[in-house]
């Protein structure tokens, strides 16, 4: 009886796997098949693999710009926000004053504004400064987007550092910014990295501020340049297919190496 | 992740620093941060505020007073994007805690293949908005989408439809397809929650002869209550911000069915031909005070004051 209760749960996990990456599997399979084999039967097996398709994208398609302006921007405002991020996160963890908590609450607070009440603004600033339409201005508001959960992941982990350490550090003769550099930023280097994985994600697959802020075709992110593709050609299945395996595929191979740590960053935040 | 709410070693910390605090060095930490948030985040949500109360042009502003808050209250279309996007908020979070407490307690039964399936069931979150929508756009296609060819194959010709293109089920597919999204997500999360449960209780429970059911509802759900809740949070301050799924599929179609406050704000700003940043700066302000208020009122009322997380 356990047995088939227990095969019977399978089952149900089989289904719901399914159901869970089968779209995934399907799209694989559309982007190495034409749109004209795609017509005569949606569901059969990429044979022969159109692998060409691709290139042709890549090529053809602009997808060379759109990912080399989303690597672009998305590596050096992750870089940025974790510079930027751990500096702050580790003095608010690490220094006591006045303030301190009024600070750490004003930035983490702003985790929950809905993203409209500042970009509408930002636009105009933008435009002001004349970083509109511009990869600089898209990666500073990014750094800004993301600055509010970082801090908040980095700083409750600076925060179980123990002190004697840095009371040891500053008895050996190190500066203020040397503790940070050099001890309190390599402990914290399992955290940051999931801050760094964390980032990526989130950034490489944002869409609602670079729709906003970015109009030509030359600093187009991959999401950008997806949406203006399915407008042009709604109908070529095969070739949005293609684009969006380009699009997926940064992000499959970091889950490929780092998937227990990706799940930590996505998840960092919730478990209590 | 564990974490205290007083960080440790705060007392020696606190000794120390108050005999000589380094000011500069806490404001040659900060200020990059406090730079990039004031220029980005703050000054911006001010900027919002004030437009609130103008009419913004291209090239000239004049003030309105209250003109846009009046016109806001009697605007329809707003309204029922408010209604669209609190409905989404409000059953998207208990549709996705619920089925993935159901996959996580079925994982932690230690069923073979645990592990695949963990990696398996997470695939839909690493996709963008965009990706999923393309997907899905698909998936519902009215002639070769899988729903409406699966109900063909079993003879259900009759509930085949244009899932996207009916006002009566747009938002509900909508809504669907992102819990189908982060299902795994929850899933993760209270897997791990579980994880971290001590041994002991539950043993302990067993040994009372206590049976599955009452294992789950006196003892497992108990002690994961504060993880579940925070999940909602999560879950319903992120659909309080859909924009990017309903922008790629529908646009808010058919007949404002699929509108949330997101994709009104960026048509009344960018798409429609008015031209006035105004307007949408006051659907945004109201819209900021609505969302703050649940948001508040959600973690009042699960007395999560002090754990609201992400």
């Amino acid at each position: 009886m356990p047995a088939l209760k227990r095969a019977l749960l399978l089952l149900l996990l089989s289904f719901y796997t399914c159901f869970a990456a089968g779209p995934f599997v399907w799209a694989a399979m559309l982007s190495l098949r034409t749109t004209t084999e795609i017509h005569r039967n949606h569901f059969a097996l990429p044979s022969p693999a159109h692998w060409e398709k691709f290139p042709e994208a890549w090529f053809n398609s602009n997808y060379s710009v759109y990912f080399a302006n989303s690597s672009m921007i998305v590596i050096s405002a992750v870089l940025i926000l974790t510079l930027v991020g751990s500096m702050a996160a580790h003095c608010l963890a690490r220094y006591r004053f006045r303030l301190n908590r009024v600070i750490y609450f004003i930035l983490f607070s702003t985790i929950i504004f809905p993203p409209q009440i500042t970009i509408i603004s930002l636009f105009q600033i933008l435009v002001q400064y004349g970083l509109y339409n511009s990869k600089i201005g898209l990666t500073l508001v990014y750094v800004a987007i993301q600055l509010p959960l970082t801090i908040y992941i980095l700083e409750s982990f600076f925060a179980r550092i123990p002190s004697d350490l840095f009371d040891a550090a500053r008895i050996d003769g190190y500066s203020d910014w040397e503790i940070f550099w050099r001890v309190s930023f390599p402990i914290a280097l399992p955290a940051i990295s999931t801050t760094v994985i964390l980032n990526f994600i989130l950034l490489w697959n944002e869409f609602l501020y670079a729709v906003v802020l970015i109009t030509e075709e030359a600093n187009r992110t991959l999401p950008l340049g997806i949406q203006r593709f399915i407008g042009d050609s709604q109908e070529d299945v095969g070739m949005i297919a293609t684009g969006l395996m380009i699009a997926i595929i940064p992000v499959v191979v970091v889950y490929a190496f780092f998937s227990e740590k990706l799940i930590q960053g996505m998840t960092a935040g919730a478990v209590k | 992740m564990a974490r205290d709410a007083t960080p440790a070693g705060a007392e020696t910390n606190l000794r120390e620093d108050a005999l000589a605090k380094p000011w500069g060095t806490i404001v040659a930490f900060l200020l990059p941060a406090l730079t990039i948030y004031v220029a980005f985040t703050a000054y911006p949500a001010l900027r919002t505020l004030w437009n609130s109360f103008h009419k913004v042009l291209p090239r000239r502003e004049e003030a309105v007073g209250l003109a846009n808050y009046v016109e806001l209250a009697r605007d329809d279309i707003f309204w029922r994007a408010v209604r669209n996007t609190i409905t989404w908020a409000c059953t998207s979070p208990l549709l996705e805690v619920s089925v993935a407490l159901v996959l996580a307690l079925a994982l932690y039964a230690k069923v073979p293949g645990a592990r695949f399936f963990r990696v398996a069931w997470f695939t839909p979150v690493l996709m963008s908005y965009i990706v999923v929508g393309i997907l899905w756009l698909w998936i519902y296609n009215y002639d070769w989408g899988p729903v409406n060819v699966g109900l063909r194959a079993l003879g259900l010709d009759y509930f085949a439809k244009p899932w996207l293109g009916d006002p009566k089920t747009a938002l509900p597919s909508l809504i669907f397809v992102t819990s189908w999204m982060w299902v795994g997500f929850n899933m993760v999360v209270l897997l791990a929650a579980l994880h971290s449960l001590p041994k002991e209780v539950i043993e302990a429970a067993e040994l009372d002869n206590c049976g599955w059911g009452g294992k789950l509802v006196f003892v497992i759900l108990p002690l994961i209550r504060a993880t579940l809740l925070n999940l909602i949070v999560l879950s319903f301050i992120g659909k309080m911000k859909i924009f990017d799924l309903v922008w790629i599929t529908t646009k808010g179609n058919p007949l404002w069915a699929t509108e949330t406050v997101s994709t009104y704000v960026y048509k009344r700003a960018f798409e429609w031909t008015t031209f006035d940043l105004g307007y949408p700066s006051t659907i945004a302000a109201v819209w900021f005070v609505i969302v703050l208020a649940t948001v508040l009122t959600l973690t009042w009322v699960f007395r999560l004051r002090e754990k609201l997380e992400y």
